[in-house]
């Protein structure tokens, strides 16, 4: 106890906060983060939650700065009126305003519906756990069917028609804009812009089963040109090989029950369309990149990727057979 | 004894728990919450997605203003029970008689008063923006 020696202590206490913000702070840029925006609303979404960051910091530290200040005693002399003051101005003079000036500004966000009636519209079908996909220009007559990838124009405002087969799922492509539920028996519809051309993530926002956390997407913005480009070859079949060994054996083992490929067989629509498959950067929606080996894998057992999907398994089939559809799927484009 | 009756005299500001008098502001609250959203839905339901929403509009303004009269004049017969109050200084807010009971009432309409109105104004400002019913 007598002990004089001082006594130092090196504390790490305030470097945890610090790098516990930087693990979090990286977590707001990639391709799909609201802080990273490539998306009309996804900028305003931002802006709006920097100034209310903003807003909210600054009248954190009033509240508590004049709590302090209370009971450090650093009022002097406070009058009758003092207490009125701060009760009728600071709890409802300064709420009442500052919220309705949050409201007025987050109505002007709302998207203009009058102007353009003539856009774009993609139709995405959400199911448990996929997206169907269909894209309709203003010209066009037949949709273009395709799933669990949606492509974009920059710079034009596209118009999302949201339903839902089973349950609500959430469409959430957070790089370029807000979230809307897709309800069952209801269309929603939802206005995007995408302002960067680039690959980004989307995903259903809203939980919706077992595998709701792999029910992704992924995004790819193009230039107005490269876009229409990429339309009018999707509008056309895919370059099917036949004499591709795959392809007999796609036909026999039963896929086309549930698989649409254009031009070779159009029954199937229980599963994503596959008319394109090979051009697309996922598998499984967004869960797995899309090579022959993961495509094997999905086809031998899709529930080992994908928890209580409802494609069964074909571990019946030879493995040299699945790695023939696989190099088939992967050569649709 | 005298004096104390006249004290009472003096203060008296009126008497009863009349709870109408508590809930009028919030229920012209509810009344016009209920005539904007129900009016938006029946026009929007009849007229189509991308109906003009002026008549609605109209609609919710005439509401707006007609409520917030309505509110003027229960604000200010609830603040004449406040000016009375503060005449004197002899509000006790623990009393348990009549007379205090009511004006303890009387302030709480007031503050529900108050409240009625920024959520009618924060009901209506959406008439204010929205033009078409999508």
């Amino acid at each position: 106890m007598h002990d004089t020696k001082p006594e130092i202590t090196i504390s790490f206490g305030p470097c945890l906060p610090i790098a516990a913000m930087g693990l979090l702070l990286s977590g707001c840029v990639g391709r799909q983060s609201a802080l990273a925006p490539a998306g009309h609303d996804a900028e305003q979404i931002s802006n709006l939650f920097w100034v209310m960051t903003a807003g909210v910091s600054i009248i954190w530290a009033l509240v508590l700065g004049t709590a302090l200040a209370a009971t450090l005693g650093l009022f002097k002399n406070p009058t009758r009126l003092t207490p009125n003051i701060l009760i009728v101005g600071g709890g409802v003079v300064f709420p009442t305003v500052i919220l309705g000036i949050l409201l007025i500004f987050g109505l002007r966000l709302l998207p203009n519906w009058q102007s353009e009636p003539d856009r774009l519209q993609i139709h995405v079908h959400g199911e448990q756990w996929w997206w169907r996909v269909a894209y309709r220009a203003p010209d066009q007559i037949e949709p273009v069917i395709s799933a669990n990838e949606i492509h974009l124009p920059a710079g034009q405002a596209v118009e999302f028609v949201l339903t839902s087969a089973d349950v609500i799922h959430s469409f959430w492509i957070p790089s370029i804009g807000g979230k809307l539920d897709m309800i069952p028996g209801r269309t929603t519809r939802l206005l995007l812009e995408a302002t960067r051309p680039g690959v980004y993530r989307g995903v259903c926002a809203e939980y919706c089963g077992t595998s709701h956390a792999k029910m992704a997407f992924a995004v790819v913005v193009h230039e107005p040109k490269e876009f229409n480009a990429w339309l009018e070859d999707r509008t056309s079949d895919p370059n099917i090989g036949t004499d591709d060994p795959g392809r007999k054996i796609f036909l026999s083992s039963g896929c086309a029950a549930c698989h649409r490929i254009r031009g070779l067989t159009e029954i199937g629509s229980v599963g994503p369309d596959l008319s394109h498959i090979g051009s697309r950067r996922t598998i499984g929606a967004g869960i797995a990149e899309n090579t022959p080996k993961n495509l094997a894998r999905w086809i031998t057992d899709p529930a080992q990727m994908k928890p209580a999907v409802q494609m069964p398994a074909y571990r019946a089939l030879p493995p040299e057979d699945i790695a023939a559809i696989a190099r088939f799927l992967s050569n649709l484009n | 004894m005298t004096d104390h009756l006249q004290k009472e005299v003096k203060r008296e500001t009126g008497e009863g728990t009349d709870l109408w008098r508590v809930i009028l502001a919030p229920t012209i609250w509810a009344v016009h919450f209920l005539v904007c959203y129900v009016a938006a839905a029946i026009y929007c339901e009849k007229a189509g997605r991308m109906a003009d929403l002026l008549p609605v509009r109209l609609i919710v303004g005439t509401a707006t203003f007609i409520a917030l009269a309505g509110l003027a004049a229960v604000f200010i017969s609830l603040w004449k029970v406040r000016g009375l109050s503060s005449v004197n200084d002899d509000y006790n807010y623990a009393g348990n008689t009549p007379e205090e009971r009511h004006r303890f009432l009387s302030h709480v309409a007031l503050m529900l008063c108050v409240l009625s109105g920024v959520a009618i104004l924060y009901a209506a400002f959406p008439a204010l923006v929205l033009e078409v019913c999508r």
